[in-house]
């Protein structure tokens, strides 16, 4: 059995959906990384110890839901010293910056914040043996939060 | 205009080494700093941009807060229980604006 045209078209169709959709995810992360480098100065490594939870839709961008929790110990030696987060599309780019102390708080917050359009939102963590962690995710509004 | 309404929710005993909840609120009449007044002039912006936990005298938690806040700024955070004492509750405004709360915690 040969190839058909068909064959071929569905081939070339696969990798272009590849070319379009995969590597978009992976570019929106390394321009995530690359802007938490221009904000901080130092490159953060993505992690999954980093829980941004934020609703996926939500209706209006005036007062968006956001839990944050991060996986530490809080001890002396292993900390969360401070959790900044940012929307990158919002006029003023800047949300929030969280300090934690250890044996004292845990690195968990909650608070509710505006957003002007739909856009992925950045939590960056700066641990205590200097490391930068982050995390990202997308949420979609139907009204700017801004005014 | 409404009085500035600080509100904070946790709770009065606790055990020595639980981590506990601590709701915090202030309601206040905020500027964003974008809007002009007849005459055309910025009036200038009124936000909560600082909260600060004491405990026992000593920082705890804080937050630096921007724009991107929501109006009447809502923060949930968790602290261990320590020691009794008291914890001191403070948002500063644009402007010079302090306002303060208070709260006793028996740790047994």
């Amino acid at each position: 059995m040969g190839l058909s045209r068909r064959d071929v078209f569905r081939a070339g169709g696969a990798a272009l959906a590849s070319a379009l959709f995969s590597p978009a995810s992976a570019r929106a992360q390394d321009e995530a990384v690359q802007l938490v480098e221009r904000l901080t100065g130092r490159k953060p490594t993505v992690s999954d110890r980093l829980h941004l939870v934020m609703p996926a839709v939500f209706p209006t961008g005036y007062t968006v839901p956001m839990d944050l929790d991060i996986d530490s110990p809080m001890t002396e030696d292993d900390h969360v010293k401070r959790i900044r987060v940012f929307a990158p599309q919002n006029p003023l780019i800047e949300v929030a910056s969280f300090n934690f102390v250890p044996q004292r708080s845990i690195a968990r917050v909650s608070t509710r914040i505006r957003l002007a359009e739909p856009q992925y939102v950045l939590a960056v963590a700066e641990m205590s043996d200097g490391t930068l962690l982050m995390t990202k995710t997308f949420v979609d509004v139907a009204t700017n939060g801004c005014i | 205009m409404n009085p500035v309404a600080p509100r904070v929710l946790l709770p009065s005993a606790a055990t020595k080494g639980e981590i506990f909840k601590v709701k915090s609120i202030i309601n206040h009449q905020m500027e964003t700093g974008l809007r002009h007044d007849a005459q055309g002039r910025v009036i200038p912006r009124k936000i909560i941009h600082k909260f600060v936990c004491r405990y026992g005298g000593a920082e705890v938690f804080s937050v630096d807060l921007h724009e991107a806040i929501s109006a009447n700024p809502f923060i949930e955070f968790y602290l261990r229980a320590t020691e009794s004492g008291r914890l001191e509750f403070i948002w500063e405004e644009d402007g010079g604006g302090v306002y303060r709360l208070e709260h006793q915690l028996a740790v047994a």
